[in-house]
């Protein structure tokens, strides 16, 4: 129970758009709402989806479906009528799997990195592609009214995004706070490292159907997502086992 | 009350000078013809005063255009248009003395009516246009026939007659319809002289006999309108050109020039009721030469911040060369847009929101980088395409099957999860990673490559092939035949591998996530 000075304090902070500063447990605002993530059993384990006005995480390595999560928040998004912005770092995002997903593409601002071969870019130009990508993200989200910003610098080596000062996140998470828009970042590995928002650890299993060379199909993944969301004085960690059935063939 | 202008014989010719003096006076103005024009006078009274200052005063601003003029006010705008033409100077009707004002005018003025009823003729109510005006001529050559062969008093040529009237300013002057002619001759032949003659005459007797011609005829003699005063909208041309005493080098003091010229337009652009759908900026450099940008605008924008601030960012991706010596700005410009918010969705950002950040981004990524997705209608899965984001403002298809169903906002809710299927998506590699493959009966068994961070291995699941090919009909334009293998490799991830059929080349075309 937290005392009447302390309330005062955190509502003048709240007032003074200072609410950063403060460390919040999700136990201590059941009432926040939550935004889907297009996948139900995901929204059941994080409390009802993506907080509005926080930045979280959706990591993983490859093909552990952090694309489609990220496509099935975008088709959530859109599906309710709300506009949202990818930035796409380095330019792999294919609008024909998205639009097979259901994500309505008119709502769908799309800002696209340079098209280069990550792997075999030199380190200079990768950092120039973060920065700018992190700066289109930093745009969008001051700007308002999108439902959902995602950034997706997934693929990027960890050099160029460890070369980038510790309070770029930090700011972004304060530049989000207070509006309703879900901030959405995609990585291999957490970014953040901010008190705020919800990290979601992929893992996946490739599922195969058919017996014969040529029955054989790619039938999408088994998923499991890590839950995490890390404060000073609460840590929960929930996991959930998906399947994503549809295979995109 | 209405007020007339028509230029004076004497006076010189100026393009545009008469509707300026009119637009002077008032704003609701119609153009009556080439040489004249007619305005709304109500309520100049309590601007100018009586009538007399009215007249007084238009014949000033006439003045200072180097116009003569004939003014004439009156209750009508015939009236007004009538006398105007036969008397010099200025004239005033007192109210409801119209056709007490014109009875002394010779039927020849009627031939200053020629265009006004042209213009003003209803239109007719079914039927082709064609059809109609075709139809209404042989009517009314037949009614004239009828009407010549039914004369009351013969009467002396109507030629000569209407020279004499024509005196100063005739009728000949106003290249009559033929049918105007035969109608006059008609009048002539019935011994009519003056307006007041016609005026006195039962209206269905002439229509019996001249028909609808006839009826305006006498409508006009009798000083009465057949369609309201129509105002012209006035043509106005969005331009603020500033010519700069010490020439500007680089953007940052141009941004105070363009705001001062962005607010000035704004306010035009206010008070017109319009918003800017295009903004062309002209930058006279002190090299003599013109530096434009024409910035398309997603929706009509009129907010001088917008508007600086989109220009700024055009300019800062494309910056002049030299010192500018001269800035014009140019909008092309639209009817105010009028939003119509829902209560059912939340409310999304506006175009000038949309406009500027779009701006702004294609700024900081580059032009062809910014945008919403689209799709191509093809069967080649590698294109997709860009189009400009407008920030959809439709209601989305859940919310419009709801209300059309009459369900409540939650079966619209559940519609849309169920919309969101989680399918795994492809990350598509815009520059395909060129690989070596083995293969093994026909499949691929491993993926080499010598470049350190692309995805290699032995294939663990392989499915396929899906050969696709295209544009075989155009050679060398765009043809592609390709087999594409859905493979996981080893380490777990899952890629989309293609054999090009043209070259043999085996690339990695994208992950699987």
């Amino acid at each position: 129970m937290k005392s009447t000075t302390i309330n005062r304090l955190e509502s003048l902070l709240d007032t003074s758009r200072l609410a950063g500063s403060l460390t919040r447990s999700w136990t201590d605002q059941p009432g926040r709402p939550g935004v889907s993530t297009g996948l139900p059993e995901l929204d059941a384990a994080m409390g009802g989806g993506w907080r509005l006005g926080e930045i979280s995480e959706v990591v993983g390595a490859r093909s552990t479906g952090r694309t489609a999560v990220l496509v099935a928040t975008l088709a959530a998004g859109t599906g309710r009528g709300e506009l949202a912005a990818l930035v796409d770092a380095w330019d792999r995002f294919d609008p024909v799997s998205a639009a097979a997903a259901g994500v309505d593409l008119g709502r769908v601002l799309w800002v696209r990195g340079p098209a280069l071969t990550v792997e075999l870019a030199r380190p200079v130009v990768l950092q120039q592609a973060v920065q700018r990508a992190i700066r289109a993200f930093d745009l969008i989200v001051r700007a308002g009214g999108f439902g959902v910003v995602a950034l997706d610098v997934a693929g990027a080596p960890p050099r160029a995004l460890q070369a980038l000062p510790f309070t770029t996140w930090m700011r972004l998470a304060h530049a989000n706070e207070g509006r309703q828009t879900v901030g959405l970042l995609v990585a291999e590995s957490p970014l953040g490292r901010s008190a705020r928002g919800a990290c979601v650890q992929l893992a996946a299993a490739p599922r195969w159907i058919g017996t014969s060379p040529q029955s054989r199909r790619f039938d999408g993944f088994h998923l499991r997502a890590d839950v995490r969301i890390d404060l000073k004085h609460l840590s929960i960690n929930q996991s959930i086992n998906q399947s994503i059935d549809q295979s995109i063939r | 009350m209405f007020c007339c202008l028509v230029s004076d014989p004497s006076s010189p010719v100026v393009p545009g000078a008469l509707e300026a003096v009119a637009r002077a006076c008032s704003p609701r103005v119609e153009r009556q013809g080439d040489a004249g024009i007619a305005f709304d006078a109500r309520g100049l009274a309590r601007v100018i005063g009586p009538p007399p200052e009215i007249a007084r005063e238009v014949g000033r601003v006439a003045a200072g255009h180097g116009l003569i003029v004939r003014v004439a006010l009156a209750g009508t705008t015939t009236t007004a248009w009538l006398l105007a033409h036969a008397r010099i100077g200025v004239t005033i009707v007192p109210p409801g003395e119209d056709a007490a004002a014109l009875a002394p005018l010779p039927l020849g003025w009627l031939g200053a009516l020629t265009e006004p009823a042209e213009g003003r003729r209803p239109k007719a109510t079914g039927g082709s246009g064609t059809e109609q005006q075709a139809s209404g001529t042989r009517d009314s050559s037949r009614r004239l026939a009828r009407a010549r062969n039914y004369r009351i008093a013969p009467g002396p040529e109507v030629g000569p007659a209407l020279q004499v009237q024509s005196s100063h300013l005739g009728p000949t002057a106003f290249g009559l319809r033929p049918d105007l002619q035969d109608a006059l001759a008609i009048f002539e032949r019935w011994g009519l002289r003056t307006l007041g003659d016609l005026a006195r005459l039962r209206r269905a007797d002439l229509h019996a006999r001249l028909g609808p011609l006839g009826v305006r005829l006498h409508q006009a003699a009798s000083g009465e309108d057949t369609a309201p005063l129509v105002p012209i909208e006035e043509l106005h041309r969005f331009v603020n050109r500033l010519d700069l005493e010490w020439p500007i080098d680089g953007l940052e003091p141009l941004s105070f020039v363009l705001a001062r010229q962005c607010e000035a337009l704004s306010a035009s652009l206010e008070r017109a009721d319009r918003g800017a759908v295009a903004v062309t900026t002209r930058l006279r450099l002190v090299t003599r030469v013109d530096h434009t940008r024409t910035l398309q605008l997603p929706a009509p924008i009129r907010d001088a911040r917008t508007l600086r601030t989109l220009v700024l960012l055009d300019l800062e991706s494309h910056p002049p060369p030299a010192a500018i010596d001269v800035v014009e700005l140019e909008l092309d410009v639209a009817p105010g847009l009028i939003v119509q918010g829902t209560l059912l969705a939340r409310a999304l950002p506006s175009p000038d929101d949309v406009a500027t950040l779009t701006s702004r981004l294609c700024a900081l990524m580059g032009d062809t980088r910014v945008g919403a997705p689209a799709l191509v209608d093809t069967h080649d899965e590698r294109r997709s395409t860009m189009t400009t984001f407008l920030g959809d403002t439709r209601p989305p298809p859940s919310l419009v099957r709801a209300s059309a169903g009459k369900q409540g906002p939650s079966a619209g809710s559940r519609e849309a999860a169920k919309t969101a299927t989680f399918t795994p998506c492809l990350r598509r590699y815009r520059l395909s990673l060129a690989v070596t493959v083995e293969v093994e009966r026909g499949r691929p068994t491993t993926v080499r490559s010598t470049a350190r961070g692309i995805p290699s291995g032995d294939v663990v699941n392989v499915a396929g092939p899906w050969r696709t090919s295209g544009r075989w009909w155009a050679p060398g334009d765009g043809r592609w035949d390709r087999d594409e293998w859905d493979v996981e490799l080893v380490d777990g991830g899952c890629y989309r591998l293609v054999r090009d059929r043209l070259t043999g080349r085996w690339e990695i075309e994208g992950e699987m996530d």
